[in-house]
């Protein structure tokens, strides 16, 4: 008997992502979702996003590296500077005007990022879920009232004879 | 040596292939059923890791286009609003669906005496009835007897749990004076036949580890080959043979290796759902059937219907676990399903109360949306969401229309060359002014429930589940592809037992149907056996 033996692609080359742009990805990542200390939350650059758009999210990359490559572009000529040179306020201004005039703009990072964040151990124990699989456990389900259906009952079949 | 004939040869293990193995077995034929997919082991489900929800988005999504595993062939759907989802393996695409298990009306198979639209079915309900019940007990079926809504009948196990996301919807249900009703889902609920009960993972759509939720690897599988049949994997059927008089001889297949060999067979049964069979049949050309088997009418791949899918969802204030239970099963409402022309359309809609996402979903669609920010707000967004939300999915039934169409693309082919399916659908306007009625109802009875933030969408993109209509059953050659029994006009040894099949899709999910029919067709071959081809 054959069982399901799908293919796993390797993850890309960390020189995928340059030194530079990985700089940039992480404070953008933090405005996507930044830390929260008071509840125990770190920011969205501390959960292994940059690895997953390496690996399994590898589809949002090319869209992402031209992204960055257009708020490279504005920095250079509002800015006299590259990206990763830009104080975090002036980055920040650069992405806000970006994503006002596209919403979509990074959404596949804001995607991904929000994809990894919510599988870290960490952020599921500060947002009260278990940090496990649902199996083998599960879960305690409250079989609920069928008194309620009382009403329905009273009314009786609504379906079509025909 | 002599050639190999086997007296019964499927296309295909899903639902409807695997209930009629299982029936045909005790005829004691010779039968092999060719799968492309593979057997699928309960421990690889996402379920099992830490990862699940994160994984539904790659190998396990449930779109093949995203997926793109090497048992799947691509779709081309870019002239659809509404994405083809399914699974290539053993058990066909019931090894990711919710399991939501309503079934037709006894209305839905009279529409064009009742209506005036479309046609009406060569079949009835009261025939079905009894593969109807049969089904249910054959694959394990929970819900709760003495429904108004629907159809007399007697689910075998207890309801799946309404939990308190379904209470606090139930009520609003009674507020506005409306029908409800826990739904009938083919998951069990306490052990039966060897399995466990559910224990409330969650994620069905990724596949139950469990065991509980009654897909056909697990329920009609294990009883079929103990009966003799013989099931084959990763065989990719690439066409169907016709001898000079119009009888089937066999079929031309890759096996695993990718090796061409041929299975000859007295009959062949297509069960490869309502894309991919008229996509095999449009792919097996010959001098006699110049415009692909079995379509001297021409409606091989017309008159798909899909369901478009529309989406209701609220925020409630208190916490509701709403991502807990079975993601898809929860309560129904019929109470806009028959045909009440003061609506504005013709036919109607079910409502299927289904759980809230878990917190990975509850932030990639609350970004999509724009419910949940970048920045400082959004741990008080997400807060405010994750377990907070209840969702209603509105199945809308839309008519066959033969502009709705599964043909070949051109180019489009799958790894082994053959060419791939291209769909092109449109929704009409009947069903526009349907969703526009659900939304607006949906917000009612969401409002009525205490929810806030009401936020409605449709058709949703990746809900095209439910593959339907392209084979056509009727008495007219002229007018339909197989006749009341599933058996082809045109080749009088090939039966069609999947939802293409169908002349029109009812409002609710249609795979209690589908094997009904299926047990139903294989009933009337057995019964026919001594001159099935006269």
């Amino acid at each position: 008997m054959s069982t399901s033996r799908h293919p796993v692609d390797p993850p890309l080359s960390p020189e995928a992502i340059s030194p530079a742009r990985r700089a940039v990805l992480e404070r953008v990542l933090d405005m996507i979702v930044p830390p929260l200390p008071a509840r125990g939350l770190p920011g969205a650059s501390q959960v292994g996003v940059l690895a997953r758009l390496l690996g399994e999210g590898r589809g949002a990359l090319p869209q992402t590296l031209r992204e960055l490559d257009q708020l490279e572009a504005r920095a250079s000529a509002e800015q006299g500077c590259g990206l990763h040179e830009l104080p975090l306020p002036a980055l920040q201004a650069l992405v806000d005007a970006a994503r006002a005039a596209d919403p979509a703009f990074m959404q596949p990072l804001a995607l991904e990022a929000v994809t990894c964040y919510y599988q870290d151990e960490r952020v599921l124990a500060a947002i009260g879920v278990e940090p496990r699989p649902p199996y083998p456990q599960g879960y305690q389900v409250i079989g609920g009232d069928l008194e309620l259906l009382a009403p329905v009952r009273r009314r009786g079949p609504i379906w079509r004879q025909v | 040596m002599a050639e190999d004939i086997v007296d019964v040869l499927i296309v295909g293990s899903g639902a409807s292939g695997a209930a009629v193995a299982w029936s045909l077995a005790d005829t004691r034929m010779r039968i092999v059923c060719l799968e492309q997919g593979d057997w699928m082991n309960p421990a690889d489900y996402p379920s099992t890791r830490l990862s699940w929800e994160a994984e539904a988005h790659g190998i396990w999504s449930t779109s093949p286009n995203i997926r793109r595993r090497d048992t799947d062939y691509p779709i081309r759907e870019d002239e659809s609003p509404i994405s083809i989802v399914n699974f290539n393996g053993v058990g066909g695409s019931t090894v990711l669906y919710s399991a939501h298990w309503p079934r037709f009306h006894p209305s839905d198979f009279r529409v064009r005496s009742l209506d005036g639209v479309a046609d009406d079915w060569p079949i009835d309900y009261d025939t079905l009835a009894p593969f109807f019940a049969l089904n249910d007990r054959m694959i394990g079926v929970s819900g709760l007897a003495g429904d108004t809504g629907s159809p007399l009948r007697e689910p075998p196990l207890p309801p799946v749990p309404l939990g308190l996301m379904g209470e606090t919807i139930a009520r609003g249900f009674n507020r506005m004076g409306w029908h409800w009703w826990p739904s009938d889902s083919a998951i069990i609920t306490q052990p039966y036949e060897g399995r466990e009960a559910c224990a409330n993972l969650g994620p069905c759509h990724s596949g139950c580890a469990k065991g509980a939720k009654s897909s056909a690897d697990i329920t009609y599988w294990p009883v079929a080959r103990r009966a003799g049949v013989e099931l084959r994997t990763r065989c990719r059927v690439r066409e169907i043979l016709v001898d000079d008089k119009d009888m089937a001889t066999g079929v031309v297949y890759l096996d695993e290796n990718g090796i061409e060999r041929r299975q000859r067979a007295e009959v062949v049964v297509l069960a490869c759902n309502g894309v991919g069979t008229p996509r095999l049949l449009l792919n097996s050309k010959s001098a006699r059937f110049p415009e692909g088997l079995a379509n001297r009418s021409g409606l091989v791949g017309r008159n798909l219907m899909l369901h478009p899918w529309g989406l209701i969802q609220g925020v409630f204030e208190q916490p509701l676990a709403s991502r807990y239970g079975p993601q898809g099963c929860c309560i129904l409402s019929k109470q806009f399903y028959e045909t009440d022309l003061a609506r504005g359309f013709v036919r109607g809609y079910n409502m299927q109360i289904s759980r809230g996402a878990g917190p990975i979903n509850t932030a990639r669609q609350g970004l999509v949306r724009g419910q949940i920010p970048w920045g400082a707000g959004h741990h008080e967004a997400f807060a405010r969401r994750h377990e907070h939300l209840i969702n209603i999915g509105i199945c809308i039934e839309d008519l066959p229309e033969e502009h709705n169409t599964v043909t070949l693309d051109p180019e489009l082919t799958d790894s082994s060359g053959i060419p791939a399916p291209r769909i092109r659908y449109t929704m009409s306007e009947n069903s526009q002014r349907m969703l526009e009625h659900a939304f607006a109802r949906g917000t009612e009875v969401m409002q009525a429930a205490g929810g806030t933030d009401i936020y409605t969408e449709g058709p949703i993109r990746y809900a095209g589940w439910h593959l339907l209509g392209t084979a056509r059953m009727g008495t007219d050659p002229e007018r339909s592809v197989v006749n009341p029994w599933g058996r082809s006009h045109d080749v009088k040894n090939l039966f069609i037992v999947d939802g293409s099949v169908f002349v029109t899709s009812g409002g609710v999910n249609p795979t209690s149907t589908i094997q009904a029919v299926a047990l139903y067709i294989a009933d009337q071959m057995k019964q026919r056996l001594a001159n099935l081809f006269d």
